[in-house]
């Protein structure tokens, strides 16, 4: 525990994590998306001669700079203070080994931000060349921030073999190269370019469906159904891509897709499937959804059709997100670093010494103490370094509804179970192992029992008649 | 029609195929009749347009149910097997919980569709002649939904499915219990309710194996057998009668009222929203999959907070309101006597308020609906606190 742990009751750090990311993914995107859409339609009308579509152009200009500028921005940052709260450790690590890529897609945003605002400021008063011209800088400076971004993601699930052989050995930076552009770096690339495409469509959809079909009839046609075509991308290529990403997916963590098709287990047992399947039945819909009701009916378009697609659109990229998150697990990085901070090759010294061991934030009464409240005291401490990344203790994955049923020796097993992790268990697919000394993890099995059962606190298990 | 699905079709060899496809087609079915109803069904265009929708999403949801309905069909044993038979299910067979959480979620969306359906139509007043047929059927098909409901809830005969179906079971036979001893026959009347739910309904003196067999020949073959002819003709006098308009847009100018043809306008945005219905199925389904809880066991005690589904809720608190003001089988009585007026009289509402009514019965009339809004929200969200309360 090199880290406070950072406690938040309910949803847990991981949905404060997951809740901002997925809000920010979705404007994100359509930043890179609506950075090509905008250029692209004032080129398709300056070249017909097509004056009417400037005020329209504007008009989503503007909310496309609001939104990606305000909102956008905001979740941006917002990530970057979860992560490192929920997470210190993997932050810590990202930031080490990827600093100047970071600070490269910094310069990148920072130009592409300012030529957003240019570019919505100069509509009409600039030549038509020139306006275009900073339309396609924002276009292609945001396209490099979203592929640093794809290239430290990627590296997280799948930051394959040459870095992984490197890993903590100090010479990790000379395997930069092949740790950005790992095995998923490219399908993950074109899938998220699919979908900044798709999102560009679903935000145009507000502006056409605002747009008043009795004054602005074919126009409102028109501007709805060039909206629909940039949903075709995303329908054509992202189940290929989908299936070749899954692919370079390592073997074990692939295996969580097909832990939940037989059963409806709490927990990751299934989750990772179940939000599988809202992904893709989610996208399928999607595109048929929008053909129905803005390429037969554009004139009809509603702001709450726009409404329901977005929607859609939500809960299927959140799912999709979701998806690649827990993918990962047990890792944060894979093959190197759990999910609960812990690094793969600290596991055997950390079992020996302790996991409390070396924590400045563990009073010493608590980390050696044999008294029932030091005891209890330690395995609160050991919950929140070993367990609370994932779980809470009342809320998202509750210990103390998971427990519920379970008296001392049945958390005692399972708890073995986490530490030794033999080849059959399950719970391998998703979780990493539970380290510490057998006092150590005593204590956590004493403070796990303690939620469920308050009144009886026993510090050793009834020895057996 | 034709030349309207050709128009989307931009290969010409792709539409030839299409046009002799439908020509071979018209030749044996005479698609041409169902064209021309089609092609002069017109829905009205207005700012309560959307509320056009949920007929066809309850419809959607009760393919749904079918679908779904016959898959489980495959695995599932009725009567004392019942149990295993859903853990199977749920917990074996590939993607089982998902088709059970699909039919699950789905009935309950087809009630809550259902419900916003029967009102938008009460407040678009569009029971009013000569729809009127159209309201009495539609509420038919909503009491045989919550029929569906109630014998379906008891199938999977995990605990809460057995002590709510006992409790509501129970609350029939007490209801004779209100007729005071000395009326003459008021103990022939108990004993012939106790001996026909004993005998036709639970199949034996408690809720059993043999309760779920005949909930289940209710649930899958007696209530589709009267519910399919019913929904065809309302169907029927839908197509007959169409799609009525409020009252305040048909009190406008022939020439200010907009209105847009079924086949294909309509009925692509209803497809599209049949997919968006999916996809909220879908969420539901994959978020939150529907449980089943342990194996009833007859002798146990009920569990705490024990309670009906949500669209029950108003009625079990009504009872269980009154039962505690009068307690025993006349609280029950007087319960149930209630809930029959206030049905009664909400059938009755297009012989009240007609077309040639006047004003004020078509304000008392829409009043009532807010009414009944109020009460059923009122009682279900008591019912529910004192459920939370019950269960802490």
């Amino acid at each position: 525990m090199n880290y406070p742990s950072w406690d938040v009751p309910v949803i847990g750090g991981v949905w404060v994590i997951g809740g901002m990311a997925i809000m920010h993914i979705m404007i994100s995107h359509f930043a890179i998306g609506g950075g090509l859409y905008l250029p692209l339609a004032e080129y398709r009308a300056l070249r017909a001669g097509r004056q009417d579509w400037m005020p329209v152009l504007k008009g989503h200009a503007k909310f496309f700079l609001i939104l990606t500028a305000a909102v956008g921005t905001v979740t941006g940052v917002g990530i970057w203070f979860s992560i490192g709260l929920a997470n210190p450790e993997a932050t810590s690590t990202l930031i080490h080994y990827f600093v100047f890529g970071w600070a490269i897609e910094w310069a990148f945003f920072l130009m592409e931000i300012t030529a957003a605002a240019v570019y919505f400021y100069t509509f009409g008063r600039v030549s038509d060349e020139l306006h275009l011209k900073v339309g396609w800088v924002y276009s292609i400076t945001s396209f490099f921030t979203l592929f640093i971004i794809n290239g430290i993601l990627t590296f997280m699930l799948s930051p394959g073999d040459t870095w992984v052989s490197l890993a903590g050995s100090g010479t990790e930076a000379g395997a930069f190269w092949s740790a950005f552009f790992n095995p998923t770096f490219w399908p993950s690339l074109v899938l998220r370019v699919a979908a900044c495409c798709a999102l560009a469509g679903v935000w145009a959809f507000f502006t056409a469906a605002r747009m008043d079909e009795t004054k602005q009839g074919r126009l409102k046609e028109e501007f709805a159904r060039y909206s629909v075509k940039w949903l075709v991308p995303a329908y054509l290529l992202m189940p290929v891509c989908f299936l070749l990403y899954i692919y370079q997916v390592p073997v074990g963590q692939r295996l969580l897709l097909e832990l939940g098709t037989h059963t409806i287990g709490a927990g990751l047992f299934t989750q990772v499937t179940r939000m599988a399947t809202m992904s893709i039945a989610g996208c399928f819909s999607l595109a048929i959804i929008a053909y129905l009701l803005a390429w037969w009916s554009p004139r009809e378009l509603r702001f709450w059709q726009a409404v329901a697609i977005f929607l859609v659109t939500f809960a299927s990229f959140g799912a999709t997100e979701y998806t690649r998150e827990m993918l990962r697990k047990p890792y944060v990085i894979g093959r190197h670093l759990y999910s609960n901070g812990v690094r793969v090759k600290d596991v055997a010294r950390i079992n020996q010494e302790g996991y409390l061991t070396k924590s400045i934030w563990t009073r010493p009464e608590e980390k050696t103490g044999t008294s029932p409240e030091a005891v209890l005291a330690r395995g609160e401490m050991m919950f929140r370094g070993a367990c609370m990344s994932c779980h809470t203790v009342d809320g998202y994955r509750g210990i103390r509804r998971l427990n519920a049923a379970r008296d001392f020796k049945a958390i005692g097993s399972i708890l073995t179970l986490l530490h030794d992790q033999p080849e059959d268990s399950k719970y391998n697919a998703f979780m990493p192992p539970l380290v510490g000394t057998p006092d150590e993890i005593n204590a956590l099995n004493t403070y796990l029992y303690s939620l469920v059962q308050p009144l009886q606190t026993p510090a050793e298990p009834a020895p057996a008649k | 029609m034709t030349n309207s699905l050709s128009a989307a079709c931009k290969l010409p060899a792709l539409k030839e195929r299409g046009n002799q496809l439908y020509a071979w087609l018209n030749e044996r079915l005479g698609l041409d009749f169902f064209v021309e109803i089609a092609r002069h069904k017109t829905v009205p265009e207005h700012r309560y347009s959307f509320w056009y929708y949920w007929g066809g999403l309850s419809l959607f949801f009760f393919s749904v149910q079918i679908i779904t309905g016959i898959f489980l069909l495959m695995y599932y044993h009725p009567g004392d097997g019942a149990y295993d038979s859903v853990r199977v299910i749920t917990n074996e067979v590939a993607f089982g919980w998902l088709v059970r959480s699909f039919h699950s979620w789905s009935a309950n969306l087809m009630v809550f569709c259902l419900m916003v359906h029967m009102f938008s139509v009460f407040f678009m007043k569009a029971y009013r002649a000569p729809r009127e047929f159209g309201w009495w059927t539609g509420l038919g098909l909503a009491g045989m939904t919550m029929l569906f409901g109630f014998s379906g809830y008891l199938l999977p005969m995990d605990d809460l499915a057995f002590f709510a179906t006992k409790v509501g079971i129970e609350i029939q036979k007490a209801l004779p219990g209100a007729v005071p001893a000395w009326i003459p026959g008021s103990a022939f009347a108990q004993n012939m309710t106790n001996t026909l739910i004993d005998n036709l309904v639970q199949g034996g003196p408690s809720v059993s194996g043999m309760t779920v067999g005949r909930f289940f020949s209710l649930h899958v073959v007696i209530l589709p057998l009267i519910f399919l002819p019913l929904l065809t003709v309302h169907i029927l006098l839908v197509l007959r009668h169409g799609n009525a308009a409020p009252p305040s847009v048909e009190a406008l100018p022939e020439k200010e009222r907009r209105s847009i043809p079924f086949f294909p306008n309509f009925f692509v945005k209803d497809l599209a929203m049949w997919l968006i219905a999916f996809n909220v199925l879908l969420f539901l389904s994959a978020v939150s999959p529907w449980p089943l809880g342990p194996q009833a066991d007859p002798w146990a005690a009920a569990p705490d907070g024990i309670h009906p589904e949500w669209y029950f809720m108003s009625q079990f608190q009504l009872l269980k309101a009154l039962g505690e003001v009068l307690p025993g089988a006349i609280g029950e009585a007087a319960g149930a006597t209630m809930l029959g007026v206030g049905g009664l009289l909400w059938a009755l509402i297009p012989v009240y308020d007609t077309r040639n009514g006047g004003q004020t019965r078509a304000k008392v009339a829409t009043a009532f609906g807010w009414f009944a809004i109020a009460v059923l929200t009122f009682l279900t969200v008591w019912g529910y606190v004192g459920v939370m309360g019950a269960g802490k």
